[in-house]
């Protein structure tokens, strides 16, 4: 297809629960500078796939790694080190931090200051925590929420939260970013701005990975889209190619399950 | 053959000591099943059965079966108003972290009580059947070992019955499983709870009046079965009533086969050293099955941070004149005053340090006042028996409170809430075995006297006046230290493990060495306390340093305000200068010390400093105005 090299790297994972499988031997690759989404009916495995990539669980089966690294045996927090970095379904703010604390834990990975220092207030620990501060107070500026900066990020409405969320996320300078519903609980301004945010990163060269629900906005802003059904992957490609596969209209609407909307 | 007598006697012992083990033990579990809290307050109400009994029974000349019901009703009623009181509104307000600490809070409390009405001399019941032992098989046995045993074994065959057999038993299970299911199927799962806390009082208050007339009780005895029973019932499993009962005998045994064979201290060492590897191997006890309970619930109440919005230029005046106060405030108190004043300061120290751990870092410690009793102990006996200088002393204790706490934090880096708060009060419990059963070293119960004063290069801290500036100096600087760090990068890291601890290993927050840090900073101030402590009062017993210390210490921050660094001071002075202030207050300071915790936790779950922010800061403007 292309002669980026391979961000991601996922091949044959296997996630049973008990006695349902809810990843089944799902292989897919994800080229560099990518924007891809990840659709599929509820309960089709996306989060668990998305849980399995940040080992927040363990697979049964399978391998993954990022830009050739295997991260089987590596903890979240090592993930994140090699520059993974994900945001999760249900907004997780840190409550009763402020907006902008929260964004400046997403410059954990670049803190470079030992504790004596900061104890001691030296000037490098200063200066440290000042370009921090600036750097976070410029990325609330950027996405237009500089006003919330000293709220309680615990207080905001969900939709903002997601936003505060998502900032968090990217300013931790993420080779790949992974988001887990980002447009969920989003009204229609709120998923449009979003998609000019996704659209604005994907542009800057980072490998977005999305799950979303919301059709309208993963045609307009994917690169390409994987559909997972029960566990497997039953289709990837294009949007084009997507919305005029039989396989995937037939996990979506074509069953007589009564339980699911057809509107998507 | 005279050994076997002997095995028969311990035996015998162990068994009747296992039975009331084995009532505290189900109370535990009876509570834990249903609410999934640790309730530390279950002990007491052994204490309250058998004082009551004797008050009944002694003073008002009842006759024993009378007294007995009598007391039994009073523990009940106790049980249910504590339920109706305090304990259903905690579970509807608090973490289960927050509730254990809420129970230790009621123990302090009834504990104080028990003082207030029974005085601190140690009472002992009459034997139910007369004091004519039986003899089996060559060894006497008393009577009372029959009586406490039948009891056990009645009142299990009783709780299978209503457990198995009846509608409320049903309901009980079910609000085990699941409460919010139990609601929608229409159970009043309030009323359960209350139920279950009542019952658990009258089983412990049985098992103090069947035990009353073999060992002798005092109001704070309440704590040995406290942790007795919780031993027993986290060896066999929290929520298994069958461990529960194997748990109680058998640790009942153990104790007393330890304590025949080789000495109480090795008995009391090896009970807590098994509590804290089955805490950390099994959490779910020898007999437990299934998952167990996970402290998944979001932090609420006290379990958030408080924040305060104020000025850095209003923080630097603030901070001056707190500086000027604590320099000029020895020229304007007496000398009484002046030494509560260092009490609070090396309080103050030890209590920074527990908020770090709490307040910042959302790790709940009910064993703080152990590394107090290692800095302090470590150097008073490097001084006193070793010759060592007192500013090496500081070092040594330093060195051996950071080694433990590496060690404990390293052990029970996976355990969370509950568990964690419940196995550093366990190694609480193991150092204060420690400093009273190594009396060779540390001098035991009586204390270790003839401790030097503090010196650096050749200058003594005698008179208290030197004595408040060192220790108000050491409390500057370690909390200067302590706000650069918290409000770094560091500080922020320690606040998102706390709120969440996924969404903080998602960003690359390294969870179990932070968490390691937090512990390493707390174990220092407290050891920095605890042997300046002992310099200050030439003078270290183990009721100096031992558990219910913690409880204080726990005490001073919830009631202060967690998560800011003056909380602290505040609650440190209201406990230690309130009561030399208000002298009444002095002679009920443990039931004061509870009712603050209690009512703290409840109904002021950011504590004074949080009332005092909410009161003087402007609410923030509506959303909208603030996003256009």
């Amino acid at each position: 297809m292309s002669s980026a090299p391979v961000a991601l790297d996922v091949r044959n994972v296997t996630k049973s629960f008990g006695g349902v499988v809810a990843v089944d031997d799902v292989s897919f690759r994800i080229e560099s500078g990518t924007l891809t989404a990840l659709i599929g009916p509820n309960g089709a495995g996306k989060s668990t796939l998305f849980n399995l990539l940040t080992n927040l669980y363990h697979s049964d089966a399978g391998a993954v790694s990022l830009y050739g690294t295997p991260l089987h045996a590596l903890s979240c927090d090592t993930i994140a080190t090699l520059g993974l970095i994900r945001t999760f379904q249900t907004a997780r703010i840190f409550a009763g931090m402020t907006v902008l604390e929260n964004v400046l834990t997403g410059l954990h990975l670049g803190a470079r200051t030992p504790l004596w220092a900061h104890a001691l207030q030296s000037a490098s620990a200063r200066k440290e925590e000042r370009a921090m501060r600036e750097r976070a107070q410029a990325m609330l500026e950027a996405v237009g929420i500089a006003a919330l900066g000293d709220r309680d990020a615990g207080a905001l409405p969900l939709g903002l939260q997601k936003i505060v969320e998502l900032v968090r996320a990217l300013i931790a300078r993420p080779r790949m970013l992974l988001l887990d519903e980002p447009a969920a609980g989003l009204n229609d301004t709120e998923t449009a701005s979003l998609a000019h945010l996704l659209l604005a990163i994907h542009r800057s060269g980072t490998t977005v990975f999305v799950v979303e629900h919301n059709m309208s906005l993963v045609m307009g802003i994917a690169d390409r889209i994987l559909v997972l059904d029960a566990g497997r992957l039953i289709a990837d490609g294009s949007p084009n190619a997507i919305q005029s596969d039989a396989a995937v209209i037939e996990a979506y609407v074509g069953r007589s399950d009564p339980g699911r909307p057809a509107s998507c | 053959m005279p050994n076997v007598d002997a095995a028969l006697a311990i035996t015998i012992g162990g068994l009747v000591q296992g039975s009331v083990f084995a009532m505290v033990a189900i109370g535990f579990a009876l509570v834990y099943r249903v609410t999934g809290t640790v309730n530390l307050a279950q002990g007491a109400f052994v204490v309250l059965g058998a004082l009551a009994t004797y008050s009944f029974e002694q003073t008002l000349g009842w006759p024993v079966a009378l007294a007995a019901v009598a007391a039994l009703a009073v523990a009940g009623t106790t049980g249910f108003v504590v339920a109706v009181l305090v304990f259903a509104p905690g579970l509807r307000r608090l973490p289960p972290s927050g509730m254990v600490i809420l129970t230790g809070g009621l123990l302090t409390l009834f504990e104080g009580a028990a003082l207030l009405i029974w005085g601190s001399q140690s009472y002992q019941l009459p034997p139910f059947s007369g004091y004519r032992p039986v003899a089996i098989a060559g060894t006497h046995v008393p009577t009372q070992a029959f009586w406490a045993i039948g009891i056990t074994a009645v009142v299990v065959v009783a709780l299978w019955f209503v457990l198995q057999r009846t509608t409320l038993g049903k309901a009980l299970r079910a609000c085990a499983e699941n409460p919010t299911a139990a609601t929608l199927m229409g159970i009043d799962v309030e009323r359960v709870r209350i139920f279950s806390y009542t019952v658990a009082a009258v089983l412990g208050a049985l098992g103090g009046i069947a035990v009353g007339p073999i060992v002798s009780l005092q109001f704070d005895a309440g704590r040995f079965f406290t942790v007795y029973g919780f031993i027993s019932v986290a060896i066999g499993g929290m929520s298994s009533f069958v461990g529960a009962l194997c748990g109680g005998f058998g640790l009942g045994v153990l104790q007393q086969v330890g304590a025949g064979y080789v000495s109480s201290i090795f008995a009391t060492t090896l009970s807590i050293g098994l509590l804290i590897v089955v805490l950390v191997w099994r959490p779910n006890g020898l007999f437990g099955r299934g998952a167990r309970r996970e402290d998944n619930r979001p932090p609420g109440g006290h379990a958030l941070g408080l924040r305060l919005d104020v000025h850095p230029r209003v923080i630097r005046i603030v901070a001056i004149a707190a500086i000027a106060t604590i320099v000029a405030l020895p020229a304007f108190v007496g000398t009484g005053t002046l030494s509560s004043l260092c009490i609070a300061g090396i309080l103050f120290i030890a209590v920074m340090g527990l908020d770090v751990l709490m307040g910042f870092a959302g790790q709940i410690s009910l064993g703080h006042a152990a590394f107090v009793a290692i800095g302090g102990y470590v150097a008073a006996i490097s001084s006193v028996r070793f010759g060592v200088p007192p500013l090496g002393g500081v070092a040594l204790g330093l060195i051996a409170s950071l080694i433990c706490a590496a060690f404990l934090s390293l052990v029970t880096v996976r355990l969370r809430g509950v568990y964690m708060a419940l196995a550093t009060l366990a190694f609480g419990l193991l150092v204060d075995s420690l400093t009273v059963g190594l009396g060779g070293v540390t001098g035991g119960p009586s204390g270790l006297t003839a401790i030097p004063h503090f010196s650096v290069g050749g200058y003594t801290f005698a008179d208290p006046r030197a004595n408040y500036y060192l220790v108000w100096g050491v409390a500057i600087v370690v909390f200067a230290g302590l706000a650069n760090i918290l409000r770094s990068d560091f500080g922020r890291a320690l606040r998102a493990i706390r709120t969440d601890q996924t969404a903080a290993l998602a960003l690359g927050i390294a969870v179990p060495r932070y968490k390691l840090y937090a512990f390493l900073i707390s174990a220092a101030c407290a050891s920095i306390a605890g042997s300046l402590y002992a310099y200050y009062f030439q003078f270290l017993s183990p009721e100096m340093v031992s558990t219910p210390r913690s409880l204080e210490y726990v005490t001073m921050l919830v009631i202060g305000g967690e998560g800011t660094l003056a909380g602290p001071l505040l609650g440190v002075l209201l406990l230690v200068l309130l009561p030399t202030v208000v002298q009444p207050l002095a002679q009920v300071k443990t039931l004061f010390t509870g009712l603050l915790l209690v009512g703290g936790l409840l109904y002021l779950p950011t504590g004074i400093l949080g009332a005092l922010a909410r009161a003087f800061t402007r609410r923030p403007a509506p959303l909208a105005e603030a996003a256009a």
